[in-house]
């Protein structure tokens, strides 16, 4: 797969002229995408504008950034200028973007040229893409099968070479877990190391963007573009440049929690994962067996916290600024009250539903100490565990998911189920550690499986470091 | 779990459902809140609830106003029914 650096370079040597570029890759999408429906709209009148722009910058001689005229693709509930952001919602099939999400903002200064939006579950809720009021993105490895979710768009498209990079936004694993399924590296930075202006609100005090890429470079090059501080989003913050960054193999310590390698782990998963951690022992690396006792009370955490904040920030779909299009064709209401609980019917799907009722109930009175309170208590816990864990080591590493890919339709039925696909990647988020997802290898069948480096808060530029390091690993 | 108030919870979210799908997701929400509520195991005596965020330090900015910006007539557009400058509703009761 084609990098960057390499794309960089052809475009500075005038190898290939960037509508040329902008093009080819509209080529690909053209061929794959009637199959894979990564894409929910496209950007291509714009990009092959914007791309003739920088082409007539190379021409004059200017110097271009790294990212200038390389194409890319957004989660579309990313808010986009004058194009139509849905949120994977009906409610939003209408909306377009009266501004740019700062991670817009912040590519589009550089050059990188958006081709479109990708598909994802509605407003981000799931672990499969299916929950799309659109339609389902399919696996480029295996077409019967999800690509996962709900960044399922963006890491279908990366993987399947129809956009060098994407970004995702990850609530409880969104960026990590499609990454795993798909094959390719997907990035989670500390909660807060990018700003969240922009981005449709899931549950705010989980929701983090980052890159999904071909290679841990490539999410580096992203990830140092659209980081940063930014007056709009109060949680954001700029990352400590102290931190020692480039450490060899040999001077770190991993940890591996015993609790990600138990029952419900698919043996392939387990076995390719134990391999490059004894490639990495054999690099000289200290392997520690570490406990985290209470880990596996983050996925219940997850459920009465994320619900709580997605049944607030979901109010404000009323029905006055944004309805459904079923409702614009004239649908007549007799009282505001009405309106409010035919539209909200109407333009919400199932998963958002459900959701938003568990939500309220979690909250109301009699059961916020019970539930939300608790659940507040044990993230601390979590947060306080986590912390001791990174003082004893460096990096910890777990397989990102228990399975790979599944099909299409396998866990439609029970959300249990589907809530589980997610168990492995939900407690860096209760506790806002940066993450990423490398690719390991494959099974048998020839699916990706996914390994997750977690590092402690702010580590993000060692994370990546050490991860471009255990990438190489896993190529020899 | 009772879910006999599924009726007053729909109320509250604003939400209108069939019976049939009234009856799923309180099947559903049953198991996903008796999922939840192994957290009653957990030992929390003592311990401060936690929001969230990780740099935590108070955000100050200077009382100035900031640069207007027109976007009034791109946010308008995703408005169902609307007069003008105004969003357009049915009436209150």
């Amino acid at each position: 797969m084609i990098m960057i650096e390499e794309l960089h370079q052809k475009l500075v040597n005038k190898e290939i002229s960037d509508r040329d570029l902008v093009e080819s890759y509209f080529d690909i999408i053209e061929k794959k995408d009637s199959q894979i429906k990564a894409f929910l709209t496209l950007n291509k009148n714009e990009a092959l504008a914007q791309a003739t722009i920088v082409d007539r910058k190379i021409q004059q001689g200017e110097e271009i950034g790294l990212l200038t005229g390389i194409p890319f693709a957004a989660k579309d509930n990313m808010i986009t200028e004058g194009i139509r952001t849905t949120a994977g919602s009906k409610i939003l099939e209408n909306y377009i973007g009266s501004y740019d999400a700062f991670v817009i903002q912040q590519l589009k200064k550089e050059g990188a040229i958006l081709l479109g939006k990708t598909n994802l579950d509605e407003f981000a809720m799931g672990s499969s893409t299916e929950n799309s009021a659109f339609f389902p993105t399919r696996n480029p490895y295996d077409l019967e099968r999800v690509p996962g979710g709900s960044s399922g768009g963006s890491a279908a498209a990366v993987a399947s070479g129809m956009v060098p990079f994407a970004l995702g936004s990850d609530t409880g694993g969104s960026i990590r877990q499609p990454a795993s399924f798909c094959g390719t590296v997907g990035f989670k930075p500390t909660y807060g190391a990018v700003s969240r202006l922009g981005l449709i609100a899931m549950a705010s005090s989980l929701d983090v963007i980052g890159p999904l890429a071909q290679s841990v470079e490539d999410a580096e090059i992203v990830f140092k573009y659209i980081k940063g501080k930014d007056k709009m989003d109060s949680t954001s913050f700029d990352l400590p440049s102290t931190e020692k960054k480039d450490r060899p193999i040999k001077d770190l310590r991993i940890g591996i929690p015993e609790e990600y390698f138990g029952e419900g782990v698919d043996k392939e998963v387990k076995e390719k994962i134990k391999e490059v951690i004894e490639k990495i022992e054999k690099a000289g690396a200290k392997i520690e067996k570490i406990n985290l006792a209470n880990n596996s009370f983050a996925l219940p955490c997850y459920y009465i916290i994320m619900p709580a904040e997605v049944s607030t920030n979901l109010a404000r779909y009323d029905g006055i600024r944004y309805a459904p299009l079923s409702v614009k064709e004239g649908q007549v209401f007799n009282t505001l009250h009405d309106l409010y609980f035919k539209t909200r019917g109407l333009g919400f799907g199932r998963e958002v539903r459900r959701r938003l009722v568990l939500g309220t109930y979690i909250l109301s009175k009699g059961y916020y100490e019970a539930y939300y309170k608790k659940a507040q208590r044990v993230r601390r816990l979590l947060t306080q565990e986590w912390k001791a864990a990174f003082q004893k080591v460096d990096f910890i590493i777990t397989p990102t998911t228990p399975t790979p890919a599944f099909k299409l339709g396998e866990k439609t039925n029970n959300p249990l189920s589907m809530y589980l696909s997610d168990i492995f990647t939900v407690g860096a988020n209760i506790v806002g550690n940066p993450a990423i997802n490398l690719k390991a290898g494959e099974t048998k069948n020839k699916l990706p499986i996914g390994l997750q480096i977690l590092g402690a808060h702010f580590s993000d530029y060692s994370l990546l470091s050490f991860a471009k390091k255990v990438e190489r690993l896993i190529s020899l | 779990m009772d879910f006999k108030g599924i009726d007053h919870l729909l109320e509250l979210v604003h939400l209108e459902l069939n019976e049939e799908e009234k009856g799923k997701i309180s099947k559903d929400l049953a198991q996903i809140l008796k999922y939840v509520s192994q957290l009653s195991k957990v030992d929390t005596k003592g311990v401060e609830p936690m929001n969230g965020g990780t740099f935590l330090e108070n955000v100050m900015r200077e009382d100035k106003l900031g640069k207007k910006e027109d976007k009034h007539n791109q946010l308008k557009k995703a408005a169902p029914s609307r007069q003008g400058d105004y969003f357009k509703t049915p009436p209150i009761v």
